[in-house]
C-alpha cells in the first residue's frame, strides 16, 4: 500500500504536510518525531479517523492501537464484548471461540474474556487492544506510542508480542513511536518526520548507521545511551 | 506578543458578533411571545365584559391590526428609541416604568453580589486550605452540609424568615420598601445567603486544585511564608472559576431578585413583572422582560471579556 | 454512600417527602378540605397547630396533602424538561454540521438564563396555572441538561475506544447507543437529581409569586402566598408550607451530593491509622562529607500501604545519583520526603534526613529554601500560569535572602541568562506560556541558583520532553551539579538517561533500595535480577534485532501486597524458596576480591 501526498489540516494549521510513505506488505515502517511534528495526524488520517486531503491506496481494512490502554477499551463493556464487536457474522459460540483464540494470540488467559478493563493491568489493557484490532483482520495495523504509556518492565514483553504476530501473521504495520531504539528495534523501514513532513526515509540500519538529514542526526545524538561515553 | 494581542481582539471581536446575534433572537422572542398568547392578548387581558370598542382601540394602539412585519419593524424601532408601549392597567409609558425601577433593581442586586463575594471567597478559601488532601474531616463535612443547606433553601423563605424575626419579631429593620440604608439590609441578606453559599463552595474546590497543581509544589519546595503562598500563588489561580460563576451568579441574582423585591414591597423591575404577568399587563411584562434579558446577555459578554483578558491562555483557544 | 450524616439526611428527607405525597391525600385529604366557618383565620391552637385558612380549612392538613402535587408536579417539570434537554443535547451529534453549530449556540445562549425568567416569559404565554408553571420550570432544566448531554457526549465521543469501535466499522447510531449513551447515563441521571430539588423549589417560587398554581387546587407555594398575606398579623400560618419547602429543597439538594460524591468517590483508602512502621534505627553520627544522608526512610499511608519502606541514601558533593524504579516503587515519594513535601496523610519517619550535617526537617525556611533545589517532572505545570517568569524566580531572594525587589529581580534575570536563556530580560517580564517547555525547565532550574544550592532533587525532569530537549537539560544539570559543587539526585523511570546522566544508580523495586552500583557497572555489571532484566527490557540503539527482548513477566506488586520475602520473587526467575520466605538486606556485592565497594546489592541469589 502507499500513502501519497496526503495532508491534513486544523484550520489555518497544516499538521501533516504532503506525505507520500510506501508501506510494502508484510512489512513494518517505523514513524519517529518528536511531539507536534504530524506523526499520530498521520495515524489517524490513514485511519481514516481525521478528514486529509491526498490518496491512500491499497489498505481496506485498517485496524489501530492506541497510546492509552486507560481510554483505548470501554470501562462498561467486557473484554470479551470489547474484542467481540469488530466480529460480525458469526454465531454466539463461533464469537466465544473466536474470542479465545485471539486473546491466546496475544498471549491472556481466554477467562478474561469476562473481565472489565478495571481489573487489568496496563499491559494487558494494550494486549486486548491489540487482540481487538486483529480481529478484524486487517491489513495495516497501526501502532501509536502503545508501549509509551506502559511500565518499563512491560514495554519489552509488549514489543517482543509485537514482533512475533507480524512474524506469524505477516502483518503490514505503520509503528509510530518518539522513541528511535524502540522503532529501529521493531521495524524495516524508518521515516523521520518533523513539522509535518517526512525529512528522511530509508531502511532501519540504514538510516540509524547513516543518517542523511541534520534532523535525523540530531535525534540519533540525543537518544540516551546506557552505554554512552559521557559528555 | 503582536499575535497574543490579535487573538485577543479576534476573541472579543467573536464575543460581541455572538452578544449582536443573541440580542436579535431576544427581540424576536420577546415580539413573539405576545403573538404566541393563544386567543387574543387584548380580549385575555380586558376580559369579556370589555366593550368591542375598547378592545379594537387597544389593537390598534398596539399595532395588532397591522401585518406582522410591520408590527415587527414597528417595535424594533420603538425598543432603540427607548419607547415599549403602554401599560394597560396604568396607562403609564412602559419606557418610564423601566427607566424609573431599573436603578434600583440594579443597586440591590449588585450589594447583594459585593456582599456574597466579600463574605464568600474568603470563607471558601480558608475551608479549601484548612481540609487540604482530606484533613479535618470534620471541618469539611460541617462546611459542606452547612453551605449545601443555604444553597437548598430558596431566596423566599430566607425573604420570609427575615421579614418574620429580624422585621416583625424583633422590629430591627423595616419589613418593607425602600428608605433609608436600614431597608437594604433584609432584601441584600436574603438576596446574598444562597450565592455566597454557591460561591464558597466552589472556591474552596477550586483552592483545593490549585494546591494539588505543580505549581504550587514547587512554590512549597521554595519554602515561601504561607500568607505569601496563598494570596500570590493560589489566589489567581482560582479567579478564572469564580469569575465565571460570578456571571452565572449574578444573573440568577437578577432572577431572585424578583421574588426578594415582591417580599419587601421593593420599587423595582420585579414587583412590577409578577404583577404585569398576574393582571395580563401584556406590554409591561414584555418590556420588563426583554430588559431582563439585556442585563442577561450583557452580564455574560462582561464576564466573558474579562476572562479573556485575565487568563489568554485557555479561554482564547475555544 | 451513606458515610456522612450529610447522606443519611438526604436520604431521609427525600423518602419522607416521597412518602408523604403517597399517604397524604388518603389520610388528611378530607380534613384539608373541612370548611369552618366557626374557625377561619386562626392562629396556632390545639385543634389546629398551624392555624386555619380564610375557609376555616386546617392549615396543616392542608400542607401535608399538599406535598403529593408540589412533588408530582416538579417531579413532571423534571421528565418534561430532562427529556428535552437530552433529546436538545444528542441532536447535534446527528446532525449536519450548520444545524448542529446553531443548536449548539442556542443552548448555550439559554444556559445564561436564569430559570425563574424563562419560566415566566413561559407563564406569560401559557397564562397562569399550573400548566404554564411546569412548561416553564421544565423550559428552565431543559437547557442545563442539553449542555451538559452535549459536553459528556463529545468527550465520549473523542474517546479512543469510539474511534477504535469506528474503525472495527460499528455504525455510528450502534456507538450512540452502546458507547456513548452508557457513559454518559450515570452523570446525567444525577443531574436529573439535583434537577428535581431545582424544579421543586422553582416551582414553590411561581406559586408564591401567584404565578404557579391557582385556587382551588394547592401546592407548597401557593399555601405560602395565601399565608405570606396574613404574615403581620398570625406569623405561623406562613411556617408550614416553607418548613416543608424548605425540607424538600434540603433534602433533594443533600442527597444529590451525595450521589455525585459517590459516584465521584474512586475506591479511596478509609481513614485508618497509618500503618505502624518499625521504629527506625539510631540515626548515628552525621557523615562529615555527605550533603544528603537518608537513613531508614520510610513513608506510610493509612491502610497500612508503605510504599517507601527502609530507603537508605548518601550523596556526596558534585556526585550526580540516578534513582530508578517503575511507577509505584516509591522513588517519586522518595524524593518529596526529602524535600518535605509528601502529601497528607502521609507519614515519614526517617532515622535521620540530614542536609550538610543538620537535620533538613527541622532546619529554618530561610536556609532549605536556598540550600536545596527540586525540580518536578512537568515544565508545563511547574511554574505558576498567573505570575511572570521572573516574579516567581525573585522571589526566592526577596523572601530567603532579603534582597530588595530591584535586585532581586537583576539577579532573577542574571539567573536566567545563566542557564543560557536568551534574551532573559524580556523572558523575565513574560508569563509561563510564552515559553517553550524546555525553557521552561531552565527556568524551573535557574530558581534553585537563585540561592546557593547544596542539594539538587529532579523528579523525572525530562519525562515530559523531546528528546533533543532532553539532551540539552541533561547537559544543563551536569554543568549546573560541577559549577556549583551541590549533588544532585535524579529520579527517572528510563534506565538509558540514568545510565547516561549519573555516577551513581540506586534501582528500587516495591519501597526498598533493590540495587546499588557505580553507572559503570550498570550495563555488564549488574548483580540484582530486577537490574538485569530492567536493562534488557530496554531497547537501545545496539540491540541485537533478531532477538526478543528480556521480558519482565507479571506486573509489580500493590503497595499492601507484599509477602514477607524479596518483593521481586515472584517476577524472578532464579527465585529459591529462601526469597519468598526471608527478605535480603542490601549488602555490599564484590564478585571478586578488590573489585569496587560501593556496589551493594539486596539478593540472596547474587551474593558471590
Amino acid at each position: 500500500m502507499i500513502i501519497e501526498d496526503l495532508s491534513v489540516r486544523f484550520g489555518a494549521f497544516t499538521a501533516v504536510d504532503g506525505v507520500t510513505l510506501p508501506i510494502p506488505p508484510g512489512s513494518a515502517v517505523g514513524l519517529v518525531g518528536e511531539s507536534g511534528s504530524g506523526k499520530s495526524t498521520l495515524a489517524r488520517a490513514v485511519a481514516g479517523l481525521v478528514p486529509y486531503t491526498g490518496r491512500i491506496e491499497g489498505a481496506r481494512r485498517v485496524q489501530m492501537v492506541f497510546q492509552d490502554p486507560y481510554a483505548s477499551l470501554d470501562p462498561r463493556m467486557t473484554v470479551g464484548a470489547s474484542i467481540g464487536e469488530g466480529l460480525r457474522g458469526l454465531g454466539r459460540d463461533a464469537r466465544r471461540r473466536e474470542v479465545a483464540r485471539l486473546l491466546d494470540l496475544v498471549a491472556l488467559p481466554a477467562d478474561l474474556a469476562g473481565r472489565y478493563p478495571r481489573e487489568l493491568s496496563g499491559g494487558q489493557r494494550q494486549r486486548v487492544a491489540i487482540a481487538r484490532a486483529l480481529g478484524a483482520r486487517p491489513e495495516l495495523l497501526i501502532a501509536d506510542e502503545i508501549t509509551s504509556a506502559l511500565d518499563v518492565s512491560v514495554q519489552g514483553a509488549v514489543l517482543n508480542l509485537v514482533r512475533t504476530l507480524r512474524a506469524e501473521l505477516g502483518l503490514s504495520m505503520l509503528f509510530i513511536s518518539h522513541n528511535l531504539a524502540v522503532v529501529r528495534y521493531v521495524c524495516d523501514v524508518i521515516a523521520v518526520m518533523r513539522e509535518g513532513r517526512l525529512v528522511e526515509t530509508g531502511p532501519a540500519e540504514e538510516v540509524v548507521a547513516e543518517p542523511r538529514h541534520d534532523y535525523t542526526r540530531a535525534l540519533l545524538a540525543a537518544v540516551p545511551r546506557l552505554t554512552g561515553e559521557r559528555g | 506578543m503582536a499575535g497574543m494581542t490579535r487573538r485577543r481582539g479576534a476573541y472579543a471581536l467573536r464575543r460581541l458578533v455572538r452578544f449582536a446575534v443573541a440580542l436579535g433572537v431576544l427581540m424576536v422572542a420577546s415580539f413573539a411571545m405576545i403573538h404566541l398568547i393563544p386567543g387574543d392578548p387584548v380580549r385575555a387581558s380586558l376580559g369579556p365584559a370589555a366593550p368591542y370598542e375598547l378592545v379594537e382601540a387597544r389593537r390598534a394602539a398596539l399595532g395588532l391590526d397591522q401585518p406582522l412585519p410591520a408590527q415587527f419593524l414597528g417595535y424594533v424601532g420603538g425598543v432603540l428609541t427607548g419607547e415599549f408601549g403602554t401599560s394597560f392597567l396604568t396607562g403609564e409609558r412602559v419606557g418610564d416604568v423601566i427607566a424609573a425601577r431599573l436603578p434600583t433593581t440594579l443597586t440591590l442586586a449588585l450589594a447583594a453580589t459585593a456582599v456574597a463575594l466579600l463574605v464568600a471567597v474568603p470563607l471558601g478559601m480558608w475551608a479549601g486550605v484548612r481540609t487540604e488532601n482530606g484533613r479535618r474531616r470534620g471541618t469539611e463535612a460541617a462546611f459542606t452540609s452547612v453551605t449545601g443547606t443555604a444553597v437548598a433553601v430558596p431566596e423566599f423563605l430566607y425573604s420570609i424568615a427575615l421579614v418574620a424575626v429580624f422585621a416583625i419579631g424583633l422590629g430591627w429593620f423595616p419589613p418593607a420598601g425602600r428608605a433609608g440604608p436600614e431597608s437594604y439590609v433584609l432584601p441584600v441578606v436574603a438576596l446574598a445567603i444562597g450565592p455566597a453559599a454557591m460561591i464558597a463552595r466552589m472556591c474552596r474546590v477550586e483552592t483545593l486544585r490549585v494546591l494539588g497543581t505543580e505549581y504550587v509544589r514547587l512554590a512549597r519546595a521554595k519554602r515561601l511564608p504561607s500568607a505569601r503562598l496563598y494570596v500570590r500563588h493560589v489566589l489567581p489561580g482560582t479567579l478564572t472559576a469564580t469569575l465565571t460563576v460570578c456571571g452565572l451568579l449574578l444573573t440568577a441574582l437578577i432572577a431572585g431578585s424578583v421574588i426578594v423585591e415582591y417580599v419587601f414591597a421593593w420599587p423595582g423591575l420585579g414587583q412590577r413583572i409578577v404583577e404585569s404577568i398576574t393582571q395580563k399587563d401584556y406590554p409591561v411584562a414584555q418590556g420588563v422582560i426583554l430588559v431582563y434579558g439585556v442585563i442577561v446577555l450583557t452580564v455574560n459578554l462582561l464576564i466573558d471579556l474579562a476572562l479573556g483578558a485575565l487568563d489568554p491562555t485557555s479561554r482564547l483557544k475555544e | 454512600m451513606m458515610r456522612t450524616p450529610s447522606a443519611w439526611i438526604g436520604v431521609s428527607l427525600v423518602a419522607l417527602m416521597v412518602v408523604l405525597a403517597v399517604i397524604g391525600p388518603p389520610i388528611w385529604g378530607e380534613a384539608a378540605e373541612r370548611i369552618d366557618p366557626g374557625a377561619v383565620l386562626q392562629g396556632a391552637s390545639a385543634a389546629h397547630p398551624l392555624g386555619t385558612d380564610n375557609l376555616g380549612r386546617d392549615l396543616l392538613a392542608r400542607v401535608l396533602v399538599a406535598g403529593r402535587l408540589s412533588l408530582a408536579l416538579a417531579l413532571l417539570a423534571t421528565l418534561a424538561g430532562g427529556l428535552a434537554g437530552v433529546v436538545l443535547g444528542a441532536l447535534p451529534s446527528v446532525l449536519p454540521r450548520r444545524a448542529a453549530r446553531l443548536v449548539t449556540a442556542t443552548v448555550n445562549t439559554l444556559v445564561a438564563f436564569p430559570g425563574l425568567l424563562l419560566a415566566m416569559f413561559i407563564a406569560v404565554i401559557a397564562g397562569l396555572g399550573a400548566r404554564g408553571a411546569v412548561l416553564g420550570i421544565a423550559a428552565a432544566v431543559a437547557p442545563g441538561v442539553a449542555r451538559l448531554t452535549q459536553t459528556l457526549a463529545a468527550s465520549v465521543a473523542g474517546r479512543d475506544y469510539v474511534a477504535a469501535a469506528r474503525l472495527l466499522g460499528v455504525p455510528r447510531p450502534l456507538i450512540l447507543v452502546r458507547h456513548v449513551l452508557p457513559n454518559i447515563a450515570e452523570p446525567l441521571i444525577l443531574n436529573l437529581a439535583q434537577a428535581m430539588g431545582g424544579a421543586l423549589l422553582g416551582l414553590a417560587g411561581m406559586s408564591f409569586l401567584g404565578l404557579g398554581v391557582q385556587p382551588p387546587a394547592y401546592d407548597w407555594g401557593r399555601l405560602l402566598f395565601d399565608g405570606f398575606s396574613r404574615i403581620y398579623v398570625t406569623p405561623v400560618v406562613a411556617l408550614g408550607p416553607a418548613v416543608a419547602v424548605a425540607l424538600a429543597g434540603i433534602g433533594f439538594n443533600l442527597l444529590g451530593d451525595a450521589l455525585a460524591r459517590a459516584a465521584a468517590r474512586t475506591r479511596a483508602a478509609g481513614a485508618a491509622p497509618a500503618g505502624a512502621a518499625p521504629a527506625p534505627a539510631d540515626p548515628g553520627e552525621p557523615d562529615p562529607d555527605a550533603v544528603l544522608e537518608v537513613r531508614d526512610l520510610t513513608v506510610a499511608f493509612p491502610g497500612g500501604l508503605t510504599p517507601v519502606r527502609g530507603v537508605s541514601l548518601t550523596l556526596r558533593p558534585g556526585e550526580i545519583v540516578g534513582l530508578v524504579g517503575e511507577s509505584g516503587s516509591g522513588k517519586s515519594l522518595t524524593a518529596a520526603a526529602i524535600g518535605g513535601l509528601v502529601p497528607y496523610p502521609g507519614v515519614v519517619r526517617a532515622g535521620a534526613l540530614r542536609l550538610c550535617g543538620r537535620d533538613a526537617r527541622t532546619m529554618p525556611d530561610r536556609e532549605l529554601g536556598t540550600a536545596l533545589a527540586m525540580v518536578f517532572q512537568d515544565p508545563m505545570a511547574s511554574l505558576n500560569p498567573a505570575l511572570r517568569v521572573g516574579g516567581q524566580l525573585a522571589e526566592v531572594a526577596t523572601v530567603h535572602l532579603g534582597a530588595s525587589r530591584a535586585e532581586a529581580a537583576r539577579r532573577a534575570v542574571d539567573r536566567l541568562g545563566h542557564v543560557r536563556i536568551p534574551d532573559p530580560e524580556r523572558r523575565a517580564r513574560q508569563h509561563p506560556h510564552e515559553l517553550s517547555g524546555g525553557m521552561r525547565q531552565r527556568a524551573v532550574i535557574a530558581m534553585g541558583l537563585m540561592g546557593t544550592p547544596r542539594l539538587i532533587v529532579a523528579d523525572e525532569p525530562t519525562t515530559a520532553l523531546d528528546v533533543t530537549v532532553q539532551r540539552q537539560i541533561l547537559t544543563l544539570l551536569r554543568e549546573v551539579t560541577a559549577e556549583t559543587g551541590a549533588a544532585t539526585l535524579f529520579i527517572s523511570h528510563d534506565i538509558a538517561v540514568v545510565g547516561e546522566l549519573c555516577d551513581r544508580v540506586v534501582v528500587m523495586y516495591a519501597g526498598r533500595v533493590v540495587e546499588e552500583l557505580p553507572v559503570a557497572e550498570l550495563a555488564g555489571g549488574a548483580a540484582h535480577p530486577y537490574t538485569r532484566a530492567l536493562v534488557a527490557s530496554v531497547p537501545g540503539m545496539d540491540t541485537d534485532r533478531s532477538r526478543p527482548l528480556a521480558g519482565i513477566p507479571g506486573r509489580p506488586p500493590a503497595p499492601g501486597g507484599i509477602g514477607p520475602g524479596c518483593a521481586f520473587a515472584p517476577r524472578c526467575p532464579v527465585a529459591t524458596s529462601r526469597c519468598t520466605a526471608e527478605r535480603p538486606p542490601l549488602a555490599p556485592y564484590a564478585p571478586e576480591p578488590g573489585a569496587s565497594t560501593a556496589h551493594k546489592v539486596a539478593c540472596w541469589e547474587a551474593a558471590a
